[in-house]
């Protein structure tokens, strides 16, 4: 917990200093985990408010301050939901798959042919977005919950309120389809690459 | 896992470390506070809404009750339950039915 169970209980009571304090200690991990959420950096911050805004609306509804986090967490994940729903309706027709130019950059970038170390986040970040948009939102949410935010399934079980089993079948499930559509970008990849050099 | 799978557990690390937790503008706090102050007026304008519905609606409960009322009341004024009674089951028909004798019935006639 990064603040005391008394704060907590204090902004419960209407004490917005309290309130302030609470979201002076959230917000920067809430923007982090939001912005490799929606993948949007100019509207991380938005997201991040609506969380706040909700939970100060909601705050009289949590009955134990020792489940702040995972609610917090959960806030986090539905108006992440709601952001990436609005975006999608905004842009239907973004690709699923992956662009050839996109993998070859990624392969460089592991390779360590990129040309700075700038260049080559992006390319990772482009690269894991677009893989990330293959999936449903819950499951893009629950993916990087797990495997880039690192939390564990005991941790997902309290955010989502579900069993770990179920948990554990929809992760492998999101995760297979994002494997399946990696290698499929690669082995085109790999095909046009031959192509290029049998040009050359 | 294949060597694919752990490309992939790779990349989800590297993408970690490529988008780090963002500083917030220093905009954040008093934007934050301006929304929550707008949406408590939202939230104020609608109770106030819900306010003077619930006031017409019980104006409009009233007044429909008040319309009602002289109706029921000038029943009331024709006179007492054994009058009203009376008129509706006249004496002939009590003679006819047997409840009365039907002689007491005549004498009185005439």
């Amino acid at each position: 917990m990064l603040v005391e169970f008394e704060q907590i209980q204090k902004a419960q009571a209407g004490d917005d200093v309290a309130f302030n304090q609470v979201v002076a200690a959230y917000r920067k991990r809430i923007l982090g985990t939001i912005a490799r959420l929606i993948g949007r950096p100019e509207d991380v911050e938005d997201v991040a408010q609506e969380v706040f805004l909700r939970l100060y609306y909601s705050l009289d509804q949590l009955r134990t301050p020792e489940v702040f986090e995972p609610w917090l967490y959960r806030l986090t994940v539905n108006a992440s939901y709601d952001y990436l729903r609005k975006q999608r309706r905004r842009n239907e027709a973004r690709m699923s798959d992956l662009s050839e130019q996109q993998v070859m950059m990624a392969d460089a970038s592991a390779g360590g042919k990129a040309s700075s170390e700038a260049d080559r986040q992006k390319q990772v970040k482009d690269l894991v977005d677009s893989l990330l948009s293959s999936v449903s939102e819950q499951d893009r949410i629950l993916l990087t919950l797990k495997e880039v935010e690192g939390l564990s399934l005991k941790e997902l079980e309290k955010i989502y309120s579900v069993n770990e089993n179920a948990l554990k079948v929809r992760l492998f499930r999101a995760r297979q389809r994002v494997l399946n559509v990696y290698e499929t970008s690669k082995k085109r990849t790999g095909k046009s690459g031959q192509n290029k050099s049998q040009l050359e | 896992m294949n060597r694919s799978g752990d490309q992939l557990t790779q990349l989800f690390a590297q993408f970690k470390a490529a988008v780090p937790d963002p500083d917030p503008s220093a905009n954040f706090m008093p934007e934050l506070w301006r929304k929550i102050e707008s949406r408590q007026n939202v939230l104020i304008r609608m109770k106030k809404l819900t306010q003077v519905f619930v006031a017409t609606a019980a104006a409009i409960c009233i007044l429909l009750a008040a319309m009602s009322l002289p109706r029921s009341a000038s029943t009331e004024l024709r006179g007492s339950y054994v009058d009203v009674l009376a008129e509706s089951h006249p004496a002939e028909n009590l003679a006819a039915m047997g409840i009365i004798p039907h002689e007491g019935f005549e004498a009185n006639r005439k």
